[in-house]
């Protein structure tokens, strides 16, 4: 079990996903955020912690999932990934939990559609299925090409 | 849920502590190297001996709120020396003069002793010194307390002020022993040219050195052979010089030559806001001026006289808040002597570009990094005499530290021409130190890599490059204030750090618009003024909303395009107009809001990099304001996207 890593839990549209513990920050309640124009679709705006400013990311736009109002259970989850500090929204943050390496299984990907490219497994835990992410794969910019820049074709 | 917590707090008043400190030391220093200056028995200005009085008695008062025991002791030995003058009980003398230099050297070392959580001195030494001298009765002098002190002739401008060179003799037994002692070594000094300034140090019990401040017509070429007699030279910087030359232009007659005062920041932080809101009061009367079908002849020039008058203030306010940056270059000859102290290393200090003017809260936010750089120098840089010989370099090592302004920049350098940084070395210790290693270790890799929290180059934090404070910190200074770091090093020659930082400052004074149910923030240098105009002036011409200002016309942009908001449908139409070296431009907001003065906080993160914001801010409810950078507006570098694809 020395082994065994820990991870925070939390709730994306019925699912459960996991990051790394020693990339979380802290968490938080969602109370306010200040929206960027231009921005790419998933930032929804920045909010402020520890006097530096800090994008948020709509986890479920990141992931394609239909975008929800935020509610009292929706949580900020902060990462700190190399230096880079960003803050993740997502639908609840549940628990802490120690994952064993030998239960972490590869991901199948037709079970998790856009998500599963930043999936970098699946775990099982008490029966249920936990997709553990891969947060450098998250924070990529390539990916989140700012609106503007994507209607340009069309225009 | 607030950040502060009372180690932060603490820390905060120990700053300004510090900061308190390095001015009263400067204070002292000064005053009492005009005391001695004038002359062996001299008796000191009346008004000098109340000034240093009086800092020394701040000092006291200061150190004891800080619960610094040991300066609040040394200071107060100090006052009672100063008052037993000033009070005709203790006669004036050079030998004095020089206790007290020794204490204010010895207070210096405390509180930096303190502030880098160092090992305190003693002080025992200097306090019986003190005592004895308080002890010894003053010879009787006539009562002159009933007739006000003389006119005495000003002491010549600070002499020592016009040394250009400090030689430092160490007596040694064994240079006795050639009969190489005080007076021969002040003998062949006076050769070299006047010897302006002499005073012993003492260093700790037992230990003395003597100083001799000359001015010399060549500093000599055999530094090696003064060694040899225990004798090491220093050049001293012309800032002195200069500060010198200035109190001599001045009144010679003014008991205070200086004709500085000491403002609080605050202070011109108020006349700022207040200059803020007359601009948003002319912008009223402008305003109103649309209303009137005919306004009486002038009124319109009066009014754009005001507007010129404010904008002049704005500069002026800005300027005031401009010091030369050797305010802080001044402390680094200090700081490397104190170095030098404990260590074989030889270092003279150069500055250039003393003079270039820096914003006062910069100066207080660079102290520290630029230390730590000079530290580093010193400790990781700079090689021991022997190294560099063998090198074929100077035994002395030079450090220099440049100013220079470049357009709305300050680029600040501190080379070393000591053995470079290895960067074979660094990734091999990054590599133990289990940090990840950067693709290509060029300069920017290696400037990275030792920028890295985690980074340290020496298995115990040495007492030269201090503890807890590494490039890091250096490194998140600069950025924080919007500057840049850059680094050159080559192997065995030397290594240069570069710091660029914007000329003004994170603290600015901004306007409040409102855009739908958003709020932003508009950096006030950049708005020329706040216009309003009917909605039904604005034209399209080749697919660019104009609208007629002054004799021309203006290109505009809107706030909301920006925000992807449907136009407003507003009668008159708020506008700022922008102005950049490249042109001007209206940005069109649904309102303005309030001027306020906002703390930028920089937008670092990559999915934040959007081309006409620069930043946030937050107005006391904590949620993030963001600040418009409304400069590319005026060269069209923002192409606001257009709402609908048929406009």
């Amino acid at each position: 079990m020395n082994s065994s890593e820990t991870y925070i839990v939390f709730e994306l549209a019925g699912a459960a996903y996991a990051v790394r513990s020693t990339h979380v920050q802290h968490i938080e309640m969602l109370e306010h955020v200040t929206p960027v124009p231009q921005a790419a679709a998933s930032v929804d705006g920045v909010v402020f912690s520890r006097g530096q400013v800090i994008p948020a990311i709509n986890l479920r736009v990141r992931f394609g999932l239909p975008r929800e109002q935020p509610t009292l259970r929706t949580r900020l989850i902060f990462l700190n990934v190399e230096g880079r500090v960003v803050a993740l929204i997502v639908d609840a943050a549940r628990e802490f939990q120690r994952i064993p390496p030998e239960s972490v299984r590869p991901v199948q990907e037709t079970l998790v559609g856009l998500a599963g490219n930043y999936v970098e497994g699946v775990a099982t835990l008490a029966g249920r299925n936990v997709l553990l992410i891969d947060v450098a794969r998250i924070l990529t910019v390539e990916e989140m090409t700012p609106p503007a820049l994507a209607a340009a074709p069309q225009a | 849920m607030s950040t502060e917590n009372p180690s932060e707090r603490r820390r905060e008043l120990l700053d300004d502590f510090y900061a308190e400190c390095d001015e009263l030391l400067t204070a002292l220093r000064e005053g009492l190297s005009a005391w001695h200056s004038a002359g062996d028995n001299a008796l000191p200005d009346r008004a000098v001996l109340d000034e240093l009085f009086r800092h020394a008695h701040t000092l006291k008062g200061n150190s004891a709120i800080a619960g610094l025991r040991l300066s609040e002791e040394l200071a107060h030995g100090m006052e009672d020396v100063f008052r037993a003058i000033s009070k005709n009980q203790l006669e004036a003398t050079t030998a004095i003069a020089e206790t007290l230099e020794a204490g204010t050297q010895r207070l210096e070392h405390i509180i930096g002793a303190h502030r880098h959580h160092r090992a305190l001195p003693e002080i025992q030494d200097l306090l019986a010194t003190y005592r004895g001298l308080l002890g010894v009765p003053s010879p009787a002098k006539p009562s002159s307390a009933s007739t006000p002190t003389p006119p005495a002739p000003m002491p010549p401008p600070n002499a020592a002020t016009e040394a250009n060179a400090l030689a430092t003799f160490v007596p040694a037994r064994e240079l006795d022993a050639r009969g190489v002692n005080v007076g021969s070594i002040r003998k062949r000094l006076g050769e070299l040219g006047p010897i302006l300034q002499a005073s012993p140090r003492i260093l700790g019990p037992g230990s003395i050195t003597f100083e001799f401040r000359l001015k010399v017509a060549v500093f000599p070429s055999d530094p090696g052979a003064w060694a040899d007699d225990g004798v090491t030279w220093e050049r001293i910087v012309p800032d002195r010089g200069e500060m010198a030359d200035e109190a001599a232009t001045s009144d010679p007659l003014s008991l205070t030559p200086s004709h500085l005062i000491r403002v609080d920041l605050a202070r011109l932080d108020e006349l700022m806001r207040i200059t803020g809101e007359l601009v948003i009061h002319r912008s009223r009367l402008e305003e109103l001026f649309t209303q009137i079908s005919a306004p009486p002849a002038g009124l319109r020039e009066a009014s754009i006289a005001l507007h010129r008058s404010l904008r002049e203030m704005r500069g002026a306010i800005t300027r005031a808040r401009l010091v030369p940056i050797s305010e802080l270059f001044t402390r680094i000859p200090y700081v490397v002597r104190d170095l030098m102290r404990d260590s074989a290393k030889k270092v003279r200090v150069v500055i250039e570009g003393g003079q270039t003017e820096i914003d006062k809260f910069l100066v207080e936010r660079l102290k520290e990094p630029l230390l730590h750089l000079v530290r580093n120098a010193f400790a990781h840089g700079i090689e021991v005499p022997a190294t560099r010989i063998a090198a074929g370099k100077p035994e002395e090592a030079t450090l220099r530290l440049h100013a220079e302004s470049d357009g709305d920049s300050v680029v600040i350098r501190v080379s070393d021409d000591g053995a470079g940084i290895d960067a074979d070395a660094v990734a091999t210790r990054a590599a133990r130190q289990n940090l990840k290693l950067p693709p290509v270790l060029d300069a920017r890799g290696l400037l990275d890599l030792i920028c890295e929290p985690g980074f340290s180059t020496r298995d115990e934090a040495d007492l030269a490059s201090g503890r807890g404070v590494g490039m890091a910190v250096v490194a998140e200074s600069v950025r924080h204030h919007g500057g840049t770091l850059a680094l050159e090093t080559t192997l065995g020659h030397g290594t240069t750090f570069t710091l660029r930082l914007p000329l003004s400052i994170s603290i600015t004074d901004a306007i409040i618009v409102g855009v739908g149910s958003e709020r932003c923030a508009v950096p006030m240098g950049t708005v020329a003024e706040i216009i309003q105009t009917p909605s039904g002036s604005l034209r399209t011409i080749n697919r660019e909303e104009i609208v007629p200002y002054r004799d021309g016309l203006l290109p505009v942009r809107r706030l909301r395009t920006l925000f992807q908001q449907p136009p407003a449908t507003d009668a008159t139409s708020t506008i700022l107009v922008i102005t950049s070296d490249r042109g001007s431009a209206g940005l069109i907001v649904d309102r303005v809001i309030a001027q306020r003065e906002i703390v930028m906080r920089p937008l670092t993160d990559p999915l934040l990099r959007i081309p006409g914001l620069s930043g946030a801010t937050e107005l006391g409810d904590g949620r993030p304001l963001l600040i418009l950078d409304p400069a590319p507006l005026t060269d069209g570098a923002v192409r606001p996207v257009p709402v609908s694809a048929s406009t």
